[in-house]
Order: C-alpha cells, then sequence, then structure tokens
C-alpha cells in the first residue's frame, strides 16, 4: 500500500522525474560505456601481446629463468602428458631457448634463438601473421635451415631476405658451435624489446648440435581459450607442475596487467564521479518533493500515518527512482554495447597510422562483462539509498501541526 | 455517562521573548459520546489550539486531557500517532485528501493503516463515500472534485476509522454557503443515525446553528457553553 503510493507519488511531478531518470539512465550508460570501451581497449593491447609472444602461461625449469642456463631443460613429455590429460590447455608450443650471437658479413647481435616446432607455434602465437607478404614466411616445410628474424635485426646486420647468416652458442657440454642458416621470413610485431632480441629457427634444425638429451625443451607457451579461461586455469596449471616456474602473462609482462588494474581502478573513478553527481541529483530532486509536499506530509502524519511508514514512503520512492533509471541505463547499454561488442567500433577515421604505429589496432571491441554491469547496478541503488537517507529524515523532522497550520 | 474527551485545567502558552500568549488558558470541559459540540469565538480566540491539543497535534503547557478514558497528555509521538490512528477522525479546512489517490483510496487509505482486511476496507469505502453522496465519484482523483466534494470524501475518511470522535477545524471555511450547509447536514445526519461524535469549529452563524452545543471562547477561556 505504502508502495504504491510511493510509486503514484514519483509520478506528480512528470518532467522532474522523467530529467532524474534520464540522468540516471544517462549516467549508468556512459559510464559502462567508457568502461567497456577502455576495457576493450587494455583487452585488445593485451591480447595482442599474449598472441605475438607472452602465450597466456609460460612454463620453463627454474634455473633457467636465472641464467637462462642451456642445462636447465626440462623434458616435452614431462609437461606434455600431464596438461593433456588434465584438459587445461588448447594449445602447447614446446621450445629450446639458446642464447648467442648472430653473424652476418657485415655485423654480430646478440640475441635468443627459438627453436620452435612450426606447427606449434602457428597454434599458439600469431607470429607468422606478423611476417607481411613481401618479406617471406613463417619456416616453410621446404626450406634448408630456415631461420626468421625481425626487421630490427635485419636492419642491424644489414641482411636481407635469403641472405645467410650465422649463428653460434655453446651446447650443453660448453663447446662453442656454429650453424649457418638462410633468412626465410622478416617479421615485426608492436614490441619493439621482443623484435630486438628473438629469433626462431626449427626445433628440428637446431636440436642435433645442443647435445641435449631427446626431447629437451627450455620453454613451454600454453594458450588457452581466452584471458578469463586463464585466470582460472593458471592456478592449477601451477599446482600441475611443482617444480617448474609457471608464470601467467600478467607474471610475464607485469606492466601489462599494472595497465589492466589500473583501467579497473580507473573504471571505479569514473563511476565514482558519476555516482556522486547521481547522489547529488537524487537529493536535490527528494528535497524538492518534500518541500512541496510539507502541508501532506503534516496531513499523513495527523491522520495517524507513523513516522516509519512515512519514511518507508520517502525512500521507496527513491528506490523506485533509482531503480527504473538504472532499468533504462541497462537497455540502453545493452543496446548500444553489445552489438559492437561483436562488429567493433572503428576509430579509424580519427588517427589510424597513429594508431598502427604504436601497435594498437584501430577497431576496439568493448568489454561488458555480467559482473561489472552488476556491481554498477549495486553501487548506484546504494547511491540512490544512501542520498534519499536525507531528504528522508528531512521529511520526518516535519513537525505534523506547523505542517497542517493554515 | 463517562465522557469521551474531558480536559481539566487546560493551558497552552506561546511565549515570545517580549509577550505571552494565552492561546488556551484555563480551559476545563467534557464532551459526552454522541455530542455534535460547535467550537467558536473570534478569530485568534484559540479554537484551532484546544482542537489540536484535543487531537494530540499539540501537547498543552499544562492541565490534563483525556481522551476515550486515556490520558493521552504523557503520551510519546509515536503512541499519539498510533492513538490518532485508531480513535480521531480529522477534518482539515484544506489539504485533506492525498492528491495522487481517488476519492475511494483516499478513504481506504487510514483502513491500510490500520492492518484492516481487504474486503472490509472496499465495503466501507464504498459505503462512507455513498453516504456522502458521492457513490458516482469514487473513482475520481481530488483535483476533479469540488471543493464541498473533497471535503465530503475526507469527513468519509475520517469515519474509515471508526475513531470514538472526530475533530473538524473550519471544515466549511473554503466552501461556498451551500457546500457548507450541504456537509454540515452530511456530518449532522451522522451523527443523529450513527451516533457519531463531532467536534468543529466555525465562524458561520449558519453552521453554529446546526450544532447541538455551542462552546464560544474568547481569548483562550470558555466564555459561554450552551447545550440546545
Ligand atoms: N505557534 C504559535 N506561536 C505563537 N502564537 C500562536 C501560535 N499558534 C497560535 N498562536 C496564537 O494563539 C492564539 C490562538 O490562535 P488560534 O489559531 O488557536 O486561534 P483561532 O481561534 O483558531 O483563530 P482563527 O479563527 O483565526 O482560526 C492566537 O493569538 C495566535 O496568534
Ligand atoms: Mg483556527
Amino acid at each position: 500500500m505504502i508502495a504504491r503510493l510511493a510509486w503514484k507519488n514519483i509520478w506528480r511531478n512528470r518532467v522532474r522525474s522523467s530529467v532524474i531518470l534520464s540522468a540516471i539512465a544517462l549516467g549508468l550508460f556512459s559510464g559502462t560505456y567508457i568502461d567497456s570501451f577502455m576495457k576493450g581497449w587494455i583487452v585488445d593491447t593485451v591480447n595482442s601481446d599474449i598472441n605475438s609472444h607472452l602465450s597466456h602461461v609460460q612454463i620453463h625449469d627454474t634455473a633457467f629463468l636465472a641464467n637462462n642456463d642451456i642445462n636447465a631443460f626440462f623434458l616435452r613429455s614431462f609437461v606434455s602428458e600431464p596438461i593433456e590429460a588434465a584438459g587445461l590447455a588448447v594449445s602447447t608450443a614446446y621450445r629450446l631457448i639458446l642464447p648467442g650471437m648472430l653473424a652476418s658479413a657485415n655485423n654480430a647481435v646478440g640475441i635468443t634463438v627459438k627453436g620452435v616446432v612450426p606447427g606449434e607455434e602457428k597454434a599458439v602465437s600469431t607470429i607468422e601473421n606478423q611476417i607481411p607478404d613481401t618479406l617471406g614466411a613463417f619456416l616453410p616445410d621446404d626450406a634448408r635451415m630456415p631461420i626468421v628474424i625481425s626487421k630490427k635485426i635485419a636492419e642491424k646486420l644489414k641482411v636481407k631476405l635469403k641472405s645467410k647468416i650465422v649463428f653460434t652458442f655453446q651446447d650443453a657440454q660448453g663447446e662453442m658451435q656454429s650453424l649457418a642458416f638462410r633468412i626465410c621470413g622478416i617479421y615485426k610485431t608492436t614490441n619493439g624489446m621482443f623484435d630486438e632480441g628473438n629469433v626462431f629457427v626449427r626445433y628440428s634444425d637446431i636440436f642435433p648440435s645442443t647435445g641435449l638429451p631427446e626431447g629437451a625443451v627450455h620453454e613451454a607457451g600454453v594458450r588457452m581459450a581466452d584471458l578469463e579461461t586463464c585466470e582460472t586455469v593458471a592456478p592449477p596449471l601451477k599446482n600441475l607442475f611443482s617444480t617448474l616456474s609457471v608464470r601467467d602473462w600478467g607474471e610475464l609482462n607485469p606492466a601489462l596487467s599494472m595497465s589492466m588494474a589500473w583501467m579497473d581502478f580507473f573504471g571505479i573513478i569514473i563511476v565514482g564521479i558519476f555516482l556522486l553527481a547521481l547522489s547529488f541529483g537524487i537529493i536535490n530532486t527528494m528535497l524538492m518533493a518534500i518541500l512541496e509536499r510539507t502541508r501532506e506530509l503534516g496531513m499523513l502524519s495527523a491522520i495517524g500515518m507513523a513516522k516509519g511508514r512515512i519514511f518507508r514512503m520517502i525512500m521507496l520512492e527513491t528506490v523506485f527512482l533509482t531503480v527504473l533509471g538504472s532499468m533504462a541505463g541497462i537497455v540502453l547499454a545493452a543496446l548500444v554495447i553489445l552489438p559492437s561488442m561483436k562488429s567493433g567500433i572503428d576509430l579509424s577515421f580519427l588517427m589510424e597510422d597513429q594508431f598502427e604505429d604504436y601497435g594498437f589496432g584501430s577497431i576496439i571491441y568493448p568489454v561488458l562483462n555480467a559482473k561489472m554491469f552488476v556491481q554498477m547496478l549495486v553501487l548506484v541503488i546504494s547511491a540512490g539509498i544512501l542520498s534519499a537517507l536525507y531528504p528522508a529524515r528531512k521529511a520526518l523532522k516535519l513537525k505534523s501541526l506547523e505542517a497542517i497550520r493554515q | 455517562m463517562t465522557p469521551i474527551i474531558e480536559t481539566k485545567n487546560l493551558y497552552k502558552i506561546y511565549t515570545d521573548q517580549a509577550s505571552e500568549v494565552r492561546a488556551v488558558d484555563d480551559v476545563s470541559l467534557r464532551i459526552a459520546e454522541g455530542e455534535f459540540t460547535a467550537i467558536v469565538g473570534p478569530s485568534g480566540s484559540g479554537k484551532t489550539t484546544l482542537l489540536n491539543l484535543i487531537g494530540g497535534l499539540d501537547s498543552p503547557t499544562s492541565g490534563s486531557l483525556y481522551a476515550g478514558g486515556k490520558d493521552i497528555s504523557g503520551l510519546s509521538e509515536k503512541e499519539i500517532i498510533h492513538f490518532r490512528l485508531h480513535h480521531i477522525g480529522f477534518v482539515f479546512q484544506a489539504y485533506n485528501l492525498i492528491p495522487v489517490l481517488t476519492a475511494k483510496e483516499n478513504v481506504s487509505f487510514v483502513m491500510e493503516l490500520q492492518g484492516r482486511k481487504k474486503e472490509e476496507i472496499k465495503r466501507r469505502a464504498e459505503e462512507l463515500l455513498q453516504a456522502v453522496g458521492l457513490g458516482d465519484r469514487m473513482d475520481s482523483r481530488p483535483a476533479k472534485l469540488s471543493g464541498g466534494q473533497q471535503q465530503r470524501v475526507a469527513v468519509a475518511r475520517a469515519l474509515a476509522s471508526r475513531p470514538q470522535f472526530v475533530l473538524a477545524d473550519e471544515p466549511t471555511a473554503n466552501l461556498d454557503s451551500q457546500s457548507a450547509e450541504n456537509l454540515l447536514d452530511i456530518m449532522e445526519q451522522l451523527n443523529r443515525q450513527e451516533g457519531i461524535t463531532f467536534i468543529f469549529s466555525t465562524h458561520d452563524p449558519r453552521i453554529m446553528a446546526k450544532a447541538k452545543r455551542m462552546i464560544t471562547l474568547e481569548d483562550g477561556k470558555i466564555k459561554s457553553d450552551v447545550l440546545k
């Protein structure tokens, strides 16, 4: 009965109620929109690093991390069998990691060779896509002793596609080994640091020279369905290999996970500002609604409506406004954001070139999760209830006598 | 017969820095069940103040006040609101009705506050609105009703809670004389047929004439108390 009265009361001043409703709806919508847009952008950046070289999870021998010791290897089956049995990964790429010297006729640079199985590598990273069509391919089957280097390294060594270069490294017994490779592809990722230090050769080409036992690898790059799966799967994976170092992308690139956390924090600030503005709006609206009803509230108290019920009525009015506005905001957000999550928002009209230079895609796919929606909703409604308290208390202080005195 | 309202040496004194106003000055009176009493007197004589004291809307400076055999001067605010809900019906000069509710909903509202049964509420609201001659306007909102019709809804509302008595402070002040007489006739009829106790204040000689007992106030004191 009080709820029904409260509901009718909010439609007394249609204009005022509509204004505050729209404010809540638009605020919720734009807060959600900005947040999902920023999340989409950062997730895009994170994914691009994960795809090109990080993987979701990397596994190494603990000693290998300390000094890249060639002898700090593990056996491929030691990792692959438990992972497959547990069904934790979508695909895994196993690599030899060999630091050494890469030399051309003109120059020499210190780099790391990754000895990979091309099929595995393609399933885990997008490195093959980072090679422009004009600059070769990723370790084709028919090539002899192929090597893929980065554009940066190519420039330093002053070499081109098909040039021959020599890789020198120390094998497991400490002997120096030199192998000649022919450049079959030149890649470029968005990560300059990575480009400066990494080249790819076939596992089968380099393995015989390492002096390592059959099946030895230094690194496993594990790929999962997506970022969220990674969050839940990484911990059990760590438990699976207590003797190895298992690190997820966040641990592999703390700066990246930091910026993701920052985005979350930023989202909270935006929401906070919005909620603050919203609260003032609600307080103002409800105070106005109460002041213009002074006599009526006095009359209600005079005819026997308990203070608690009057308080409840005012609170309900506020809650109705807030919930209604929030629902409108959610519908609006769903209508606008959900379609753009698939199609993406094309920002290329803004500054296409710059985006690509900095390694960002020009199409942003907003990310909106139910959790964030629910959080927003809970926050907005709590803000509504909190800001209703003051006007509702104010209504209680009205003296019924003064309210009805002519 | 035990009085339904009894005041003994009731005072309400407003004090400013400079002056003091004895709005109600040593009023002792008894009102029995079934009375139809008018409180009259010039403007500022204390009619509203006295009615507000009796209705528990205001508290006396001193003196005792029994309503329904209960000393209500010592009740807490919560208790007094509860007392008003169950024992007193009010008709004010204006702003009686909740504008967003229909006539029937307005009458039902107090009964809902009392927690009465749905069917009873519906039946009684309709009955009362019929009784005040608004059987055909039950679903109209106050804004669609004339001043006189609104006051009749207020009378129906005041009776809805089955109060021990009804207090009406100048219920006809905003009405033309035709509607005013009409309202009083309805009140008088309810008094006669159902034995409802009415205490109302007025300025209007023609309204006073309808009262069975007339208490005249002057400067907060009872100047005369005539039974007709
Ligand atoms: N809140 C108040 N503070 C100070 N004085 C007051 C207050 N309320 C009433 N008074 C004074 O008490 C006296 C009685 O006022 P009251 O309203 O009861 O008169 P009334 O008989 O109802 O007058 P009217 O016929 O004009 O309605 C008046 O002198 C008035 O000025
Ligand atoms: Mg008065």
